[in-house]
């Protein structure tokens, strides 16, 4: 079928200082099509999109729209284009309304705004929208897929005739990301919307979309229409064949002796209502335990209430038998250690040097002190440089801020730190988020590691995949509580999502 | 009546009374703040828009014969002020809170410097109304002489919360305050909209503090204000960013700061240095109350938090 | 991590544009700038007079600055010098009259020990009214000063006014014998001492000391603090309570050493000078040593200036708010001058 390119981006450079972010890079988006941008983490994906958002001036190449060619200075020049983006964080104002948000987001208001006007004249066009609801919310009092579908009717309401989703699914359910994508693939055919998606996820290039172009490194690997591929090709097309280090084998464990055991846990969020409720949880030694679950339900209040990041309000977390507090004495005694999410927010301090993080438990321990209270700098700097070496940790010294550090390094650092001694009990979180496949697999294989050396370990985890791989048996969480038990050999997808969604 | 009932009248009226002339200044400050702050920016720093806008109000008038024309120097100076303010505390890098107290001492010393021709000398003051002028008690009297800028202040609360709520204008300073991504996407210069945003709520100080100077107490001197800028920060926080509130506490403060001399004009005059403590004491209070361990405030703009 | 190269720079760049810029303002005041510049060289520094003169104004300045320094380093911008002083000086002025005559040594000793007391936990509380009410320290600690201005005069008007101070309202004096000397021949009273002890060590605190350490930690993501399992609410107060003890000292010295006895004169405004000196070190204790002399010059001339130029004595503080805005702009440039820094590793 030979259908009209509405997009064509041709040979498309852009450098950020040193770093090339995207060389030589092409796309030929056909009308009414659902085309999927695929690559793994640092890929260009998102400088490509934000270049054709008008974010970015590209260095070099050519954007053609509609058979014209176009300079897209801005995000407000690309709308009017008729060009519209759903972000991976949504910019939605979350103490205003659905409707207050949807209003303000057009680019031509009048200067005196009549609400009530406003309001009568959106719910009217409500009626023609894939997704319905009750204007009146509060943003903030919405869940995450909720978010999403405000986030993709704004962009339909403001006329856009290309869309583009930026990881559309990464907090949707599978069952919701199901119904979202099939209704975005019902619009293109409707004729009235086309479609780039960014995404990782094979099984949703292979199910929804037409076309799929691979990008790996901000270089073009290659199109096709998606009937002629299929997910080994484009394993292959995003790594280049790289080779991975093989994950350690699985070593059996005869002790199941409870390492860690929440009972009865309540962590209350924010706005001080129960994130968390009543949780009950064991895991054993050498055994790693996953729960997954969509974000948003309570994994970062548990993570927090067992990193001592905040407060439980009832409930226990025991350690070896023993109630587990959260201050250094207890820590060392029993040898719990957490790898938190987003690693520099929460578990490194930025201004502080790689050093200096490393030492960031122990720096007041015998092997680095003197006299119980001055600090022996020349003890801290040697053990980084070990660990440095021993962790490839690509920094240009122990002396190096740790925010100047790339993502992976940050949780290189953080790795190093808390696994670099013999560790009972590892609660971690997200840990390969938004790295690169390398990373990836380098921390996979540590955690593996850590397993068969006997650490007991909790995995959380928004992303299932990563899940199912690693776990030995896994709970899904859902409003706060665990409702679902099982393993990765009797895993199955459509029950998960159920009780993911709270089912 | 018996004397003491008069006594007891006389202090409530002398309390009203002082809550608006007191409070006046608190009107303005606390709306420039809390326009500043709902545009997502906070500004220690009016402290010393008020000084300035004290002492280029008295030297305008004194210099011109008009006070009115003084209020507006003062607005002027206001604007320069909160002028440098925004275009310090638009890096990142720069801390807003350490800019607002090098400003405060900054303005306070200039101000200082260039007022001390204008300390002796009388400058004409702005007219009040003589609502209380049909009766024989001077206390009473005293009391409801409303000077103009009060009215205008009065009227000056409602005309934001419309400007919030109801122009592109103001739902822009919202966008802002409450989520700088979602003012990206928008297209909004969150600069442009912070910049104007603290000019103007600098300018809103200025007034107030040609207020001081050319009402009550009514000249300029260098212990002229005390503290009523910052008193205006905690206001707002205490007011949940509403104008109309903002409003309010403003009188509240006016009669908590008006206490003091008004017990001292039926006689009392023991304590009267801890009187004078008392609006400090009020506005501490009022923070610890207003704010929670978790530190969501209903109401505050999001951007603040951050 | 602290690049010395990049600090040195840019304070002495920044610092070298604010004199330009006060030249620029002695200009506007039809004064050759060069003349009020060597007029103020010579108030600060031009004699052993001035030196003294400069000296005795740094050493509380010192203390003052502390009071700053401290809380910045685990996060909170604390304004309360001013405060801790007025109750530090209050507080050990009343311990001393009443110890009066049980012999300098004691009355000295416990004065001391009762104005570092009293600031301490002053500032102390302007810490948990953070920590555990989420009250701007900014705020609450300006606040307090007020209040303690307030209850200063209030007693000192009052109660404890000593009778024959009818024109300028004081206590009682504790006693020419027990008050702090100065040193050797100089009228350099021995605070200085103080002031400068009182920086080098808590500088060895901040940077060598287990304790300091863990007070960066806490002040450079607190989240990370509560992984590591640090006790973070101690710290904090802490931190507050050395800084309000070293102000609160200051308070003690102007009694002890300077005036004998409490009254108005405590209220002096050194804890505003202190809060851009702790800002100009860059919370660095051992560097608030230079900058505490740099402002003590300043201030001390100011008298010259006046005699020299008829410039009034608000010009100081013209000056200071000038050094002020441009030492906190200079804040933009510390990361953008590639050179300054190692190679950086290219993002992998």
């Amino acid at each position: 079928m030979n259908q009209d390119i509405v997009l064509e981006a041709i040979d498309i450079g852009k450098v950020f200082g040193d770093v090339l972010a995207l060389q030589g890079v092409g796309l030929k988006l056909q009308a009414n099509s659902v085309h999927a941008l695929l690559g793994e983490n640092g890929a260009g994906k998102s400088t490509l999109v934000k270049c054709l958002m008008g974010y970015y001036r590209p260095d070099s190449g050519q954007i053609i729209l509609r058979q014209k060619e176009q300079v897209i200075d801005s995000p407000q020049q690309a709308a009017r284009l008729g060009l519209g983006m759903v972000y991976q964080h949504f910019t939605l104002i979350p103490n205003m309304t659905i409707a207050e948000n949807i209003v303000l987001s057009r680019p031509s208001l009048p200067a005196v705004i009549d609400w009530s006007k406003e309001i009568r004249a959106l719910q009217s066009r409500m009626a023609d929208m894939p997704f319905q609801f009750d204007l009146q919310r509060k943003v903030r009092d919405l869940s995450a897929g909720e978010k999403q579908k405000v986030e993709i009717t704004k962009q339909l309401l403001l006329d856009a005739e290309i869309l583009i989703l930026d990881e559309p699914t990464s907090v949707l359910t599978p069952t919701e990301a199901d119904e979202v994508l099939e209704k975005i693939h019902q619009l293109t055919r409707s004729g009235s919307l086309t479609v780039l998606m960014i995404t990782h996820k094979f099984r949703e290039v292979m199910r929804y979309a037409d076309q799929v172009t691979v990008l790996r490194k901000g270089r073009f690997v290659g199109a096709a229409d998606v009937t002629q591929v299929n997910p080994q090709m484009l394993s292959d097309m995003m790594v280049g064949g790289e080779s991975i280090s093989k994950p350690p084998a699985r070593e059996a464990h005869a002790s199941f002796q409870a390492r860690l055991k929440i009972s009865g846990l309540q962590v209350n969020n924010d706005q001080g209502l129960p994130a968390v409720k009543g949780l009950e949880l064991e895991v054993n030694e050498g055994e790693i335990v996953g729960i997954a679950g969509v974000s948003g339900n309570g994994q970062k209040q548990l993570v927090e209430a067992l990193s001592g990041q905040r407060e439980v309000t009832s409930g226990n977390i025991f350690a070896h038998g023993e109630i587990f507090v959260s201050n250094q004495r207890s820590i060392d005694k029993h040898k719990f250690y957490c790898l938190p999410e987003e690693p520099l927010k929460n578990a490194c301090v930025g201004n502080l040097s790689v050093a200096e993080n490393l030492v960031l438990r122990r720096f007041n321990h015998p092997a680095f002190v003197y006299w119980r209270w001055l600090l022996n700098r020349s003890a801290i700097r040697r053990n980084a440089e070990k660990l440095i070496a021993q962790y490839k940790v690509r920094t240009s010294g122990p002396d190096q801020a740790v925010s100047a550090l790339s993502g992976g390094n940050i949780q290189r650092v953080v790795l190093a730190r808390e696994l670099a001694q013999e560790v009972s009990v590892l609660v971690i979180s997200n840990p390969c988020f938004g790295l690169d496949f390398k990373a990836v697999a380098d921390i996979r294989g540590q955690l593996l590691a850590a397993r068969n050396r006997g650490t007991a370990i909790l995995l959380l985890s928004e992303d299932l995949d990563e899940i199912l791989e690693l776990s030995d048996r896994f709970h899904v969480i859902s409003g706060g509580e665990l409702v679902y038990q099982t393993t990765p050999a009797q895993a199955d997808l459509n029950t998960i999502g159920q009780y993911m969604a709270g089912h | 009546m018996s004397g003491q009932d008069i006594g007891l009248w006389s202090v409530l009226i002398a309390v009203l009374g002082g809550a608006i002339r007191v409070g006046t200044p608190f009107i303005f400050v606390s709306l420039g703040e809390c326009l500043t702050e709902k545009s997502g920016r906070i500004n220690l720093g009016l402290e010393g828009n008020l000084v300035m806008g004290a002492m280029v109000g008295y030297a305008t008038s004194y210099l011109s014969g008009s006070p009115w024309l003084g209020v507006l120097a003062a607005a002027g100076s206001g604007c320069c002020l909160g002028l440098l303010h925004a275009l310090l505390c638009q890096h990142k890098r720069v801390n807003d809170i350490a800019v607002g107290i090098a400003m405060m001492l900054f303005a306070s010393g200039l101000a200082f410097f260039y007022g001390k021709p204008f300390i002796q000398p009388s400058a004409p003051r702005l007219p009040s109304i003589g609502f209380g002028n049909w009766s024989d008690s001077p206390v009473v009297r005293a009391a409801l002489d409303i000077n103009a800028l009060f009215f205008i202040g009065v009227i000056l609360a409602p005309v934001m919360a419309w400007f919030l709520m109801r122009t592109r204008w103001g739902n822009s300073v919202r966008v802002v305050g409450e989520s700088s991504d979602a003012a990206l996407a928008m297209g909004i210069s969150i600069h442009r909209v912070r910049l104007l945003s603290t000019v103007a709520g600098g300018a809103f100080a200025g007034i107030g503090g040609a207020y001081l100077s050319l009402y009550y107490p009514g000249s300029w001197s260098e212990g002229l204000s005390s503290g009523q800028g910052l008193m205006a920060v905690a206001l707002v926080i205490f007011a949940r960013w509403n104008p109309i509130y903002c409003l309010y506490a403003s009188l509240l403060f006016g009669a908590a700061a008006a206490l003091g001399p008004a017990l001292q004009s039926v006689g009392i005059h023991s304590g009267y240095y801890l009187f004078n403590a008392a609006p400090y004491i009020l506005t501490l209070a009022i923070m610890i109350i207003s704010s929670d361990r978790k530190g969501t405030l209903g109401g505050m703009p999001g951007e603040l938090s951050k | 991590m602290l690049n010395l190269r990049e600090t040195w720079l840019i304070s002495l760049g920044a610092l070298t544009v604010a004199f330009m810029l006060v030249g620029i303002f002695f200009a506007s005041t039809g004064n050759s700038p060069f003349e009020v510049f060597y007029t103020l060289y010579r108030g600060a520094f031009g004699s052993w007079f001035s030196w003294q003169n400069t000296l005795v104004r740094a050493a509380p300045l010192m203390l003052t600055a502390l009071c700053t320094v401290l809380p910045a380093r685990v996060g909170l911008i604390v304004i309360g010098g001013e405060g801790a002083v007025v109750v530090g000086g209050l507080c050990s002025t009343l311990v001393g009259l009443a110890l009066r005559d049980m012999g300098p040594f004691t009355v000295i000793t416990a004065m001391v020990l009762t104005g570092a007391l009293t600031g301490g936990l002053w500032i102390a509380a302007v810490g948990a009214l953070q920590y555990f009410r989420n009250v701007n320290e900014t705020i609450s600690s300006l606040l307090l000063n007020y209040i303690a201005i307030a209850i200063l005069n209030f007693l000192v008007i009052g109660i404890l006014k000593d009778p024959a101070t009818l024109n300028n309202p004081s206590t009682h004096a504790i006693g020419e014998a027990n008050m702090i000397g100065n040193i050797g021949a100089s009228t350099i009273h021995w605070g200085l001492v103080y002031g400068v002890v009182a920086c080098v060590g808590l500088w060895v605190i901040c940077r060598h000391s287990v304790f300091g350490f863990a007070a960066d930690v806490v002040g450079g993501n607190i989240r990370a603090a509560r992984l590591a399992g640090l006790p973070v609410v101690k710290i904090l107060l802490w931190c507050c309570f050395l800084g309000g003890a070293a102000a609160g000292l200051a308070g003690t010295l102007e009694v002890a050493a300077v005036h004998g006895r409490a009254n108005n004169g405590l209220n002096a405004g050194y804890g505003y000078a202190g809060i851009l000196v702790a800002f100009l070190a860059r919370h660095n204790p051992l560097a608030v040593i230079p900058y505490a002399i740099l402002l003590g010059g300043i201030q001390a001339s100011g008298g010259l200036m006046q005699r020299a130029h008829n410039l009034p004595d608000a010009t100081v503080y013209v000056i200071q708010g000038i050094i002020f805005m441009v030492i906190l702009t200079s804040e933009l440039f510390y990361g953008k001058f590639r050179w300054l820094h190692a190679t950086r590793e290219a993002k992998s």
